[in-house]
């Protein structure tokens, strides 16, 4: 007991006794925590972007007007694994749709004496990459006469979406590896600038986890207080941008779930600690196993 | 606890020896003044003691252990009593009196009041109850070897190892540090103290071990500083 309060007394010593350091050190990592954050809500949306439009990405069939063709292109749609949903839209139907969207200018379809529109099969993919893959196939049915659908779009998402991906876990693993560089490097600081300190330790018969432990605790003070701090920036931050971007562009929806923000904040303060935790074990259990070591 | 040396021969990298076919035996209670010239490896024999320095050949044991096949684990209990006094003190700068004293009972885990109990014991024992407050900077240097005295004493080891204890220090100063040494000694404390002071070692007659080139060339039970045959 007397062992841990010693610690928790030591710990906060280096915090205090280096204050300038630890500032500076909790500054870095609080700018690098809030770059992983924001990486990684950038990630999140632009996949849920994508996610949104691919949702609503259609494959429109048109096909010959007799039963047989309708039953036949919906069965062969409705095969594929990676289609969600197929609709066989008949003339009739068709017509009414329009009617409805041309709202209180409904009246202007009986210009067009017989209905023109052709019956056709609506196709939803689960995934953008998989329109031109069903698209091709329809086209090749003999009973299909035209296909239609946002080809270009939809491979352009797939693209957008992979980059975006990639893109982001570069940024997520310079600034991972920037915030634990940071840490090690404070931490080495911390403990050759208490080598007198840590020789006479060692030589008074104090165990290497004595010596080692506060030091790892402040490690983790640090990288916990700093993704902390940036957790809340980030959450301020981010309510600002979905509120700006709503009233600017409401068409473009962003995931306003307040509870992502704070899975992510427990996500960054989980990786503060871990990264606090290593970067200082690494820093100082190769000091102390080399004073300790005999000549 | 006593001291067993056994055929210790220590070189240091590239090809220093500083210790050659060393053997020393010192039981448990008793005071040994280590003497000869710079170099002649005294240091090193200390270091052995303390397992900072592992002899290149041969064995060193204190009490039961075998300091060469100490774990970590064990090196540290082991230490715990052994006590150090340095030449320069060694002192934390950052720490009080008071503070340096404490410290050392602090990083073994001992309880916060009997560390404040024992601190105390032995401030008061060396006469520095008044000086507690202060920073080892604002000593004289008799005062600071007596604190480094009493933070060697203060877990009560069985061994106590002091390297030119009275080094810097005047006469009367010197001759108060080994007397109070000599009182821990009396206590049971097995005491080994590496000293160039002539006018101590004749003053208070002790076992004299003499090194010269890092091999043992005088060992007398009551001996002087300078050997009365010549070596």
């Amino acid at each position: 007991m007397s062992t841990f309060r010693y610690i928790i007394r030591d710990t906060f010593r280096l915090l205090s006794r280096h204050w300038g350091l630890s500032f500076l050190t909790l500054v870095t990592a609080v700018a690098v925590f809030y770059l992983v954050g924001a990486s990684a809500l950038f990630v999140l949306n632009s996949k849920y972007l994508v996610a949104t439009v691919e949702g609503s990405l259609t494959i429109q069939a048109y096909v010959e007007d007799t039963p047989e063709a309708m039953e036949a292109v919906t069965s062969r749609a409705a095969a594929f694994d990676c289609v969600s949903s197929v609709e066989p839209i008949t003339s009739g139907q068709a017509l009414e749709r329009l009617r409805a969207r041309l709202g209180n200018q409904a009246d202007a379809v009986t210009l067009l004496g017989q209905n023109p529109l052709p019956p056709s099969v609506e196709i939803q993919v689960r995934k953008a990459a998989f329109a031109s893959v069903v698209a091709r196939e329809m086209i090749s049915m003999p009973e299909v006469e035209d296909v239609v659908y946002a080809g270009e779009l939809a491979e352009r998402l797939e693209s957008i979406s992979a980059f975006v991906s990639r893109l982001s876990l570069v940024v997520l693993l310079i600034s991972v590896t920037s915030a634990a560089l940071v840490l090690f490097n404070t931490i080495r600081i911390s403990v050759y600038a208490r080598k007198e300190e840590i020789d006479t330790m060692l030589l008074v018969g104090t165990t290497q986890f004595f010596v080692s432990f506060p030091f790892v605790l402040q490690g983790v003070i640090l990288g916990a207080v700093g993704a902390l701090l940036s957790s809340l920036l980030l959450g301020f931050s981010y309510g600002f941008a979905v509120d700006a971007l709503h009233r600017s562009l409401p068409f473009l929806r962003l995931i306003s779930d307040p509870k992502l923000v704070m899975r992510l904040s427990g996500v960054l303060v989980l990786g503060g600690v871990s990264v606090g935790w290593v970067c200082s074990w690494l820093a100082v259990s190769k000091f102390v196993r080399s004073a300790s070591r005999p000549h | 606890m006593d001291i067993r040396i056994s055929g210790v021969t220590k070189t240091f990298k590239p090809d220093i020896t500083a210790l050659q076919d060393v053997y020393l035996t010192v039981p448990r209670g008793d005071f040994v003044y280590l003497v000869g010239p710079t170099g002649s490896g005294k240091t090193t024999l200390m270091r052995m003691i303390t397992r900072e320095v592992i002899p290149s050949k041969g064995q060193v044991a204190v009490g039961e252990s075998n300091l060469r096949t100490l774990s970590n684990l064990d090196l540290a209990f082991y230490r715990r009593d052994v006590g150090v006094v340095f030449q320069d003190f060694k002192l934390l700068s950052h720490l009080t009196v008071f503070e340096n004293v404490a410290f050392v009972q602090e990083v073994i885990g001992i309880p916060p009041g009997e560390v404040k109990r024992r601190t105390a014991e032995v401030l008061e024992k060396l006469g520095l109850w008044r000086r507690r407050f202060l920073f080892p900077e604002q000593l004289s240097g008799g005062e600071q070897q007596r604190v480094a005295i009493a933070r060697a004493v203060a877990n009560s080891p069985s061994v106590l190892l002091a390297d030119e204890p009275t080094g810097n220090l005047d006469v009367h100063t010197a001759e108060d540090i080994i007397r109070l040494l000599h009182s821990i000694n009396a206590s049971g404390t097995t005491m080994i103290v590496a000293t160039h002071n002539q006018y101590i070692v004749d003053a208070f007659r002790q076992r004299v071990v003499e090194l010269r080139r890092g091999r043992i060339v005088r060992d007398e039970k009551k001996g002087r500083y300078e050997s009365d045959v010549d070596l």
